[in-house]
């Protein structure tokens, strides 16, 4: 028999805001995250970026972490404040007995100090101590200790989407009985790596990115962690239940290392089958949180996957990450949570830095923060290697 | 949820990759890194992508291809790959420009290459393959969290064939790196590893893919019965909590531990770890029970139990444990089932258990 699998907490930290107020209540003052690279040296530095304009013993203070325990990358450090929000908000026993997990996902992790210290590392042993903080895996395995869990954690790793695969996994963990609790989420900081990585790819927009406008110019980096508390129906506390994840698919696009195509194949297959497993049709979703990077490809890809699935009938759609920025690995979990928030708040999230509609499509992102009637709610996450992953938050 | 496992291509330090079988001879030499042997990749990789490949990824679609040969080209319904550190030496690559030559960056190569989902959306491509694709990177529980996905997904009914694969690279930083932290032995022969009684070990790497289904029509095909994980954070575990994860492991399966005919340890060498497998063995297991060991032949790396799951499924299919990996032959004549046990420096311990299957 499956369980249903109920969001019961979430935590969120990014440009816009550390916790669901902040992040609320910049969607609905459509204040952007979007500015000025602060955090390092780059020669990347007149390109915007959404970053968190806190230091490592800022993040650390907020996260208090214990300064005895040793250097904490800055992907743990977000990691965890997301996940003492999520814990706080689901009133998180971890003395209890129930079967529990965890999933994060990252695409960078130990990066920050891999850039501090990767030279000298090369040379000598002075900064031996961080060797073990490099990897995908510590942030995880940090966060379990905090949260006491030794069984069913992992990291996962499928770029853009790593978060969604977190969420999906755990859910269908929990749908079938294998877990009672799963912590799910994402993290992944700001890096010269990635910066870097991204403007070689020609794919940074100048400006700010502009998702779903036809001067659309490229995608913005963001930074950010997010942490989801999914519980399954049987142990749930009904005060304590935010929504319902009642669908997912992951699918994989086979097209290109780093495009999508032109008509979105991947997309569609994606958004498609994650209504199948909620048993919906299209007409059932209220509103869809959009990839929508702002890429010349990723918005025309996705605005077509999302036409030829929805037809005349096309809910309200937005793409968060005008405000957020692209926070990669984090971007499923960070969506996810803005996703849960719009179904709390029976409100649409507007899409920022839009003005001239596109040619190729029929629809226009979400103006405004409108409150509306929403039953269910779709979040897509695309990633490098077409690996596509769409979740569906419903209304308990 | 059981899986057969009905197909299977592995590269590793071994000569595995041409023949189904246990290699003839075995590959050894003084040193305290073990390097894949790679085939030659004409044929089975497109030569035009061919040319600026990162090793690793030749690696991982050679075997995979070679699994899905095996499998009568039958193309899976989701993929799935574990890889401790993923696609270690273009990130190492990309890296270096960004810190050695201050951010002017002379190819996008490496970074396209270094993520670690390259190797699971390569296959896609290769195949033209639209499932399930995900990408496990966490330390020594990488590929067992990829069996895991694929048992589930052949519970969910979701799939009936998936590829699963265990993946990594090692490189010159890696090794000099992890070398700050001791962990590598001096140069040894590496078929001498279980008899050396310094700390460290030897370092390794492979590709190893397998097809499980859900369904056999084949006779005697080993059968995955299941996985488990388990984090000690930061090494602080007793022989009883490990014996206690077995317990519940073998009760959750059905099987008692008399059962178990042969462990496969994953016995590296290094005194300062080895000593729980030995323990295990003297005050747990059946005294019956036979025990193995495979990282002298594949060198340690996170997902070396992907190379255990090769050795063990051909150990339990031919009903023979080569005389090279053996330490202490089963008493008993058959075997029915086998225990991979492996932990990375006490941290991230696994438990796979493998059975027979029909005869």
């Amino acid at each position: 028999m499956h369980k249903r699998v109920f969001v019961t907490g979430v935590g969120i930290i990014t440009a816009i805001g550390n916790g669901t107020g902040q992040t609320l209540d910049s969607l609905k003052k459509k204040t952007s995250g979007i500015g000025r690279l602060t955090l390092f040296r780059s020669i990347r530095s007149d390109i915007p970026v959404a970053e968190i304009p806190l230091s490592l013993d800022q993040l650390s203070e907020i996260a208090e972490a214990d300064p005895g325990s040793g250097p904490v990358t800055r992907n743990t450090l977000l990691s965890l404040i997301a996940t003492r929000q999520a814990m706080l908000s689901s009133n998180w026993d971890i003395t209890s007995p129930l079967r529990s997990g965890i999933i994060l996902a990252t695409t960078v992790g130990g990066m920050d100090f891999n850039e501090r210290y990767y030279g000298s590392l090369l040379t000598d042993d002075t900064h031996k101590d961080v060797i073990t903080l490099l990897d995908s895996a510590d942030c995880t395995e940090k966060i379990a200790e905090y949260a006491g869990i030794r069984h069913h954690v992992t990291t996962i790793s499928t770029a853009c989407s790593s978060s969604a695969n977190a969420i999906m996994l755990g859910s269908r963990l929990i749908r079938n009985n294998r877990l009672e609790r799963v912590l799910v989420g994402g993290t992944d900081s700001l890096t010269r790596f990635t910066l870097n990585g991204f403007f070689a790819l020609e794919i940074l927009s100048p400006t700010g990115c502009r998702p779903f406008d036809r001067n659309r110019n490229g995608l913005t980096i963001g930074e950010g962690a997010a942490v989801l508390v999914l519980e399954s129906e049987s142990v749930a506390d009904p005060s304590a239940i935010l929504c319902e994840i009642t669908g997912y698919a992951n699918a994989n696009e086979a097209y290109h290392a780093t495009a999508s195509s032109a008509d979105g194949s991947g997309a569609f297959l994606a958004m498609k089958e994650a209504l199948s497993t909620a048993f919906l049709k299209p007409a059932d979703i209220g509103y869809i949180n959009a990839h929508g990077t702002g890429t010349e490809i990723n918005d025309l890809s996705e605005g077509r996957a999302i036409e030829k699935l929805f037809g005349n009938d096309i809910p309200p759609v937005s793409s968060t990450k005008a405000f957020t920025g692209h926070t990669l690995g984090a971007a499923g979990a960070v969506e996810a949570v803005i996703s849960v928030l719009s179904l709390r708040h029976q409100m649409l999230i507007p899409g920022i830095n839009f003005v001239t509609p596109m040619e190729e499509l029929h629809f226009l992102p979400v103006p405004e923060a409108t409150p509306c009637r929403l039953n269910h709610v779709m979040s897509n996450s695309f990633g490098f290697g077409g690996n596509n992953t769409t979740l569906i938050f419903s209304r308990s | 949820m059981q899986a057969y496992i009905t197909a299977s291509g592995i590269i590793s330090p071994q000569k595995t990759f041409m023949d189904t079988g246990f290699p003839d001879t075995m590959t050894e030499g003084i040193s305290n890194r073990l390097t894949c042997i790679e085939p030659d990749y004409h044929g089975i990789i497109n030569p035009v992508q061919l040319r600026r490949m990162p090793r690793i990824l030749k690696m991982g679609l050679a075997s995979a291809r070679l699994c899905i040969n095996r499998s009568a080209g039958k193309s899976p319904d989701a993929i799935i790959v574990g890889t401790g550190l993923g696609c270690l030496e273009n990130l190492e690559k990309f890296l270096k420009e960004i810190i050695g030559n201050e951010e002017h960056i002379t190819s996008v190569l490496p970074f396209i290459n270094s993520t670690h989902n390259a190797v699971a959306a390569q296959i896609a491509m290769m195949l033209h393959n639209h499932g399930y694709n995900v990408t496990y990177c966490h330390r020594g529980m990488s590929f067992e969290s990829a069996l895991d996905d694929a048992l589930l997904h052949l519970e969910e009914k979701t799939a009936q064939n998936v590829l699963i694969g265990g993946i990594d690279e090692c490189t010159d930083d890696f090794m000099q790196i992890h070398g700050y932290l001791n962990y590598w032995k001096s140069p040894l022969n590496n078929l001498s590893l279980r008899h050396d009684k310094s700390p460290g070990t030897i370092a390794g790497e492979g590709s190893a893919f397998f097809m499980l289904s859900g369904e056999s029509s084949l006779q005697g095909q080993p059968v995955l019965e299941g996985v488990h994980t388990f984090l000690t954070p930061g090494g602080k575990v007793t022989s009883e909590d490990i014996i206690q994860e077995i317990n519940s492991f073998l009760f959750s399966h059905g099987t008692e531990k008399k059962e178990i005919s042969l462990i496969l340890a994953g016995i590296n060498g290094d005194s300062y770890y080895d000593g729980v497998y030995y323990d295990l063995a003297h005050g747990y297991f059946d005294p019956a029970a036979g025990m193995a060991m495979y990282k002298h032949l594949c060198g340690e790396y996170y997902t070396s139990t992907s190379f255990a799951l090769w050795l063990g499924s051909l150990i339990l299919s031919g009903q023979n444990i080569p005389d090279e990996v053996v330490i202490k032959r089963p008493a008993g004549k058959k075997m029915d089932k086998l225990l991979i046990y492996n932990h990375s420096r006490n941290c991230e311990h696994s438990l796979i258990l493998l059975s027979h299957g029909k005869i």
